[in-house]
């Protein structure tokens, strides 16, 4: 399945946003089958640490390897990848 | 070049805040060109001058942002009037960063603000600038709950800019002024950061962090994003 993130906004900064949309997209994620690849497209969206550590670390938490990143080459996007990799 | 609508000039006007000369059959407004530029200036003396003085008073409207909503769609604002001038690879660095450091002010004093709940924030894509400012309880007083050994500002500030550390123990972050840092350092922006008397500048390719005391403190925090560099 494709995570388009800009679905979720293309400003991505705060927690509670990030919080929100991953509560919110629970019942998505629950639809997945067992081997699935998940992909998660960051086109077009700012995005900061605060955000993607409410939405993005418990996703990875979640599915761990099968969670791939498309367009990452956006600066924030890669500044912030670059900081929750350090973590 | 304010980057304001007409309709904001016009209440700047009847305020007094930016006056204008009319002139012609239709009352056309005119700006001079001095106090253009000093009301350019003024953004980060008046947000300054906020977060200065011991009245609480809330910021004239168009600059405060009582709420995370409020601020959430001025940055977007910010963003999308950025944008007309630079590519969106550039302006969401620096939409980044503002959000993470505004943001960075609710996540610390939500239900704690001591008098005016919110942030000042304002900006002039003419002069490259961001201005952030809050009367939250600062720096220190968020991070001595977690490290009670912290006795100033400048050791605060330095922990807050260096260390992956929360005043929202226990949950798990505390990541937002690294990057601001690791952005700043990396491109052609500057910062200055103050809470209470301590007082950051950085800019493109520092390595080290230098605080430095400030005579005149702030309560909260006090905050100026430079982009000269970007356009």
């Amino acid at each position: 399945m494709i995570i388009s993130l800009k679905k979720f906004g293309t400003t991505l900064v705060s927690r509670p946003s990030g919080k929100e949309a991953w509560l919110a997209f629970q019942p998505v994620l629950s639809e997945i089958s067992g081997d699935e690849e998940i992909i998660v497209d960051f086109d077009d969206v700012v995005l900061t640490p605060s955000w993607a550590d409410e939405f993005l670390t418990p996703l990875y938490k979640q599915f761990n390897d099968r969670v791939k990143l498309h367009n990452i080459d956006n600066p924030s996007v890669a500044a912030t990848l670059t900081i929750l990799a350090k973590q | 070049m304010l980057g304001v609508s007409i309709d904001t000039l016009r209440r700047w006007d009847s305020a007094g805040r930016l006056q204008s000369t009319r002139s012609g059959p239709r009352g056309h407004r005119y700006y001079s060109q001095s106090d253009i530029e000093q009301y350019l200036q003024d953004v980060d003396i008046i947000a300054r001058h906020w977060v200065e003085t011991s009245e609480a008073v809330e910021p004239k409207p168009d600059v405060y942002c009582q709420t995370r909503d409020v601020f959430q769609a001025r940055l977007e604002q910010f963003q999308a009037r950025l944008s007309r001038i630079t590519p969106l690879t550039t302006v969401s660095l620096v939409t980044a960063i503002a959000g993470e450091i505004g943001n960075n002010s609710f996540d610390h004093n939500l239900g704690n603000w001591p008098d005016i709940p919110g942030i000042f924030f304002s900006y002039s894509i003419r002069s490259r600038k961001v201005v952030l400012a809050d009367r939250g309880q600062g720096i220190l007083a968020t991070l001595k709950r977690v490290r009670p050994e912290l006795t100033n500002a400048d050791e605060a500030l330095k922990v807050a800019f260096t260390e992956t550390i929360s005043g929202r123990f226990p949950e798990a972050r505390g990541n937002g002024l690294k990057f601001v840092r690791s952005i700043i350092i990396g491109n052609p922006f500057s910062l200055y950061f103050q809470t209470g008397n301590a007082g950051l500048y950085l800019r493109q390719h520092d390595r080290d962090i230098v605080i430095q005391q400030v005579k005149t403190p702030v309560r909260g925090c006090f905050v100026t994003i430079g982009f000269e560099g970007l356009l």
